[in-house]
């Protein structure tokens, strides 16, 4: 499964690697959006220690359904469309 | 063999020379005093630690300060801290809890602290105790232990937890008490007043009311974003520049600020940061050993001068950590910028450890390094010390970060693994133990195998036969665990009188429970003997308990008092601290006093093993008081009383591999029988799933003769005679039993109930005939109560033998004994009471009337307070009140008080 998290202030490339197999992308109004494929839960509750141990405000968890299971773009949730048309 | 104690987790960390003052801090934490917890709960960086170390340098009271590490999710070795930690305020606190930690028998957490805080409450100061870092606490065990701490907290001792994310503890309940105290982010965070205080006044930079108000701003008051931005302004002209771009930067504050102070260090510096970025503590030594330069001492000094985020662990100045939020933005740029590098930096870490005799440290950084060869190596190193040390939690974690096949061909290892494992779960220990064997009986090939400890390779097939042994009898396969265990005894050298010692105690525990005790006694007499040798004093004598209730099982009386005997003398000689195991040979003595029909020496016995607490005992045996105290009151008569106290026996028991002869369920099937509560008596039956054609079984036998119990009680009242022929036919096959395993003991007991079912049948000759037998054979060893707890048909019975000259002088004693026991209970109750008060419920009463709370009366009369509670409500619903006031005038109008 696949889970989008979304930080407060833009975080460098360079944590890709001390957060795992993650993708950072940078929003505008400075949020950090992590993609994260985790393996169960527990991955999950991993990650969060992670940004827990960084200090980084953190805004919103979202599961995500695999690209391949939907098929084509629209993985994203709505909000999220939203925000990446502004 | 515990582990070494790092004294920097146990450093107070002194305050720093320029801070900003936090009065209103002060203030909360001086009042959170008064309360059970103070819990300081906000992400890194908000300044908990120094708040702390500024508040205890201004308070009174000493402190202790235990920095947590992941290493601590081992609730041993945490154990074994708290106690380190508690040391530093007074030198032999917890002593006691220390003994324990090292006994090579598993205690339960819950004993280890009990013992811990009765120790504690002796202390005359009030103190401090600082838990920092909690976070890294993920096992639920430690928790627990935590939650116990707090929950039996004695007065002296105030507990303040500083985390990063709330600890999985009863918050809310002691949140609604009023018993907790907080600090949160909140809190913490700088005002705009301190925000100015700080980067002007003790960072002396003369920014502007707009500056100061624009980094509070974009940093939200947290504190290390501002100190890392005061950093980076520091000899900077132009910090209204800084300020703009910074506030005007999207990035994450650490990111930026981090990178702002390290463009500002020299190359040396900034490389000698990003490479031991890799520790969680800095020495001098060990920064050399790492970065392979000399200056590392130097260094650390100039880095503290400056400010950059090093915290001293000592007052020598001798270690360091990093803040640990800097230390994670410096390893995230260490591994972006040199991946490659982190794994030679670690082998180098661990090499220092290793040379400087911190194997775990070592082992730590060698499986960081993915150096598992040497992890391997080093683990196999510590692996005995590691499980002596009772460090079980460390070793398993080691176990699991290692590769399957480098386990696989190491039968070190893998037979410790198998051992550690079996006592967790069953089968994947059997399977590991499997792999383990294939290595020693050369079914693998020889150059596969690795062995880096030759001393402990000789001892292996040894330890993997006393692994099968263990598996077997947790199994229930008792032939199977007496032939392994026979094996391991085959195999070991004759110097490794430790697991001899466990081997043969596997041996006689097996054959105890088989019902051979003659063997069992000799097994389970050499193992303490080799035990002893070994230089186990608390299981020679735990020991002696275990060979007196083979004894008494044997309807031998007379030696296991002599036993205990023995044993109370050698450990009264022994010194003035009473060695652990010491209260439950009073215990055993107290049965035997009891048996022989002195209830006052057995009480007395019972008193001062009662004195000699928690910390006197094993904590399996714990429940054995409650039994012994709970037979004492039954033979006074009060029944009510009795059950209780079985109540809190099955409440303390805990299982062990020691054979469970007496069920709890079963002693108190037979109070029930006496109180007429046949109904209850015979669903317990059923529950056990008990029948009078059972095949027979030694560790079922007390069960069986609480069923005839219930088959003649039965009897009496419905008068089938198919109850009573059931009852004689168990009796007879539990008798051959009995006597073909030299169970004397029960020998006595079924004998007994032999001669009343043929009473109650009417059938008085053979009554006597089974009573003469019982009375041959119990009357050298001077048995009383076996006879005189039967009550009524028994002193008839014994009448009747009198006048027919059967054993005079005995069954003179014996009928004596029937009057002499002075009864509470049913004869004192008043009779204007519909439902009269028992026994229990008049002492209760007696003690509400002196104006004792609950929880004293529960500690009074050893029972629970939800037990005390009960009886409040049976006493009111008697009495016909509400409260406690009306429940005592209205015994006092009935005379009851």
């Amino acid at each position: 499964m696949v889970y989008q998290i979304r930080l407060q202030g833009h975080l460098g490339r360079n944590w890709t690697e001390w957060f795992g197999d993650v993708t950072i992308t940078l929003e505008e109004g400075g949020e950090t959006l992590l993609t994260c494929p985790v393996k169960d839960q527990a991955a999950l509750y991993g990650l969060l220690r992670k940004v827990r141990d960084l200090g980084v405000p953190l805004i919103s968890i979202t599961p995500v359904k695999p690209a391949h299971q939907v098929g084509g773009a629209d993985i994203k949730p709505r909000s999220e469309t939203k925000r990446s048309r502004k | 063999m515990p582990a070494p104690i790092l004294a920097t987790k146990l450093y107070v960390p002194p305050p720093r020379t320029e801070v900003v003052p936090r009065p209103c801090l002060i203030r909360h934490l001086n009042e959170g005093l008064r309360r059970k917890l103070t819990l300081i709960s906000a992400p890194a960086g908000f300044g908990k630690s120094t708040l702390l170390s500024e508040w205890l340098a201004g308070c009174e009271w000493p402190a202790a300060w235990l920095s947590l590490d992941k290493g601590d999710n081992d609730p041993t070795r945490f154990l074994a801290y708290l106690v380190a930690v508690l040391q530093t305020i007074e030198t032999g606190m917890g002593a006691g809890a220390q003994s324990l930690l090292q006994s090579p028998q598993p205690l339960p957490t819950e004993s280890l602290l009990t013992a811990l805080l009765n120790e504690i409450s002796t202390v005359q100061e009030d103190f401090v105790l600082v838990l920092d870092d909690y976070h890294v606490i993920e096992a639920g065990a430690v928790d627990e232990a935590l939650a116990f701490l707090i929950d039996h907290r004695p007065p002296q001792m105030h507990l303040v937890i500083a985390t990063r994310e709330d600890p999985q503890l009863p918050l809310a309940r002691l949140r609604a008490r009023g018993q907790l105290a907080e600090l949160r982010a909140a809190d913490l965070r700088f005002t705009p007043n301190e925000a100015a205080m700080f980067l002007n006044e003790v960072m002396g930079l003369g920014l502007s009311v707009e500056e100061v108000g624009a980094l509070e701003y974009r940093t939200e008051g947290w504190i290390a974003g501002l100190q890392l931005a005061a950093l980076s302004m520091q000899g900077r002209r132009d910090t209204t520049g800084f300020v703009q771009a910074f506030t005007g930067s999207h990035r994450f504050v650490l990111d930026y600020l981090v990178e702002e102070v390290l463009q500002r260090q020299p190359d040396r510096v900034r490389t000698f940061l990003l490479q031991t970025s890799i520790l969680d503590r800095l020495s001098g030594p060990l920064c050399d050993a790492v970065t392979g330069l000399e200056d590392g001492s130097r260094t650390l000094e100039a880095l503290e001068r400056g400010n950059l985020f090093v915290v001293p662990l000592d007052d020598e100045r001798r270690w360091y950590r990093y803040h640990h939020l800097f230390a994670e933005a410096l390893y995230v740029r260490l591994m972006s910028e040199q991946p490659d590098q982190a794994p030679t930096l670690h082998r180098r870490a661990s090499e220092w450890y290793e040379h400087n005799g911190l194997p775990s440290e070592a082992i730590r950084h060698a499986l960081a390094a993915g150096d598992f060869g040497r992890a391997a190596a080093l683990i196999e190193l510590s692996a005995r010390a590691t499980l002596m040390g009772r460090q079980e939690e460390t070793f398993m974690g080691w176990l699991r970060a290692l590769p399957d096949e480098e386990v696989h061909r190491r039968p070190v290892l893998g037979v410790y693994y198998a051992l550690a494992l079996v006592s967790h779960d069953l089968e994947t220990g059997e399977a590991r133990l499997r792999d383990a064997e294939r290595l020693l009986d050369g079914t693998a090939h020889a150059n596969e195998v690795v062995v880096v400890d030759e001393e402990e390779f000789r001892a292996l097939p040894g330890i993997a036969a006393i692994t099968r042994a263990y598996h077997a009898g947790a199994l229930g396969d008792v032939s199977g665990s007496v032939r392994h265990a026979r094996r391991a005894l085959d195999l070991l050298p004759e110097d490794e009188p430790l697991w001899r010692g466990a081997a043969a105690s596997l041996l006689g525990l097996a054959h105890w429970a088989d019902g051979d005790l003659e063997a069992a006694y000799r097994f389970i007499a050499d193992g303490m003997e080799s035990l002893r040798m070994a230089g186990d004093a608390t299981q020679s004598l735990s020991g002696a308990f275990i060979l007196a209730d083979i004894r008494t099982a044997q309807g031998r009386l007379r030696e296991a008092e002599r036993i205990y005997e023995r044993a109370l003398k050698l450990a009264e000689d022994h010194d003035e601290n009473a060695p652990p195991g010491l209260a439950d040979l009073y215990v055993g003595m107290a049965e035997v006093r009891l048996e022989r029909g002195d209830l006052e020496a057995a009480s007395r016995c019972l008193q001062k093993s009662g004195e000699l607490g928690e910390r006197g005992g094993i904590s399996e045996n714990r429940y054995r008081w409650y039994v012994a105290k709970s037979r004492i009151e039954r033979a006074r008569g009060d029944l009510d009383a009795a059950l209780d106290l079985l109540d809190e026996a099955q409440r303390v028991y805990v299982r062990s591999p020691d054979p469970e002869t007496r069920p709890i369920s079963a002693l108190k099937t037979r109070v029930w029988i006496r109180q007429g509560r046949l109904d209850e008596a015979s669903d317990w039956a059923r529950e056990r799933g008990l029948s009078d054609r059972d095949d027979l079984a030694y560790l079922r036998e007390f069960e069986h003769i609480t069923l005839v119990r219930v088959l003649i009680a039965r009897y009496k009242n419905e008068r089938k005679e198919h109850l009573v022929r059931n009852a004689t036919e168990l009796l007879d096959r539990l008798l051959e039993a009995a006597e073909k395993g030299r169970r004397t003991g029960s020998v006595v007991e079924i004998l007994v109930l032999k001669a009343l079912a043929s009473q109650a049948g009417d059938d008085v000759p053979d009554a006597l005939a089974c009573l003469a037998r019982a009375l041959a054979l119990a009357e050298p060893e001077g048995y009383i109560r076996t006879f005189v707890d039967e009550g009524v048909p028994m002193a008839r019975l014994l009448t009747e033998a009198a006048n027919r000259g059967i054993a005079p002088v005995y069954t003179e004693k014996l009928l004596a004994a029937f009057d002499s026991v002075p009864r509470r209970g049913e004869g004192e109750s008043h009779p204007s009471l519909a439902e009269p008060l028992s026994g229990r419920e008049l002492e209760v009463l007696r003690l509400i009337a002196r104006g004792l709370s609950n929880r004293e009366i529960s500690e009074r009369l050893f029972l629970a307070v939800i037990t005390v509670k009960g009886h409040n409500r049976n006493i009111f619903r008697k009495l016909g009140v509400r409260r406690r006031t009306e429940a005592v005038a209205r015994a006092r109008e009935l005379g009851l008080l």
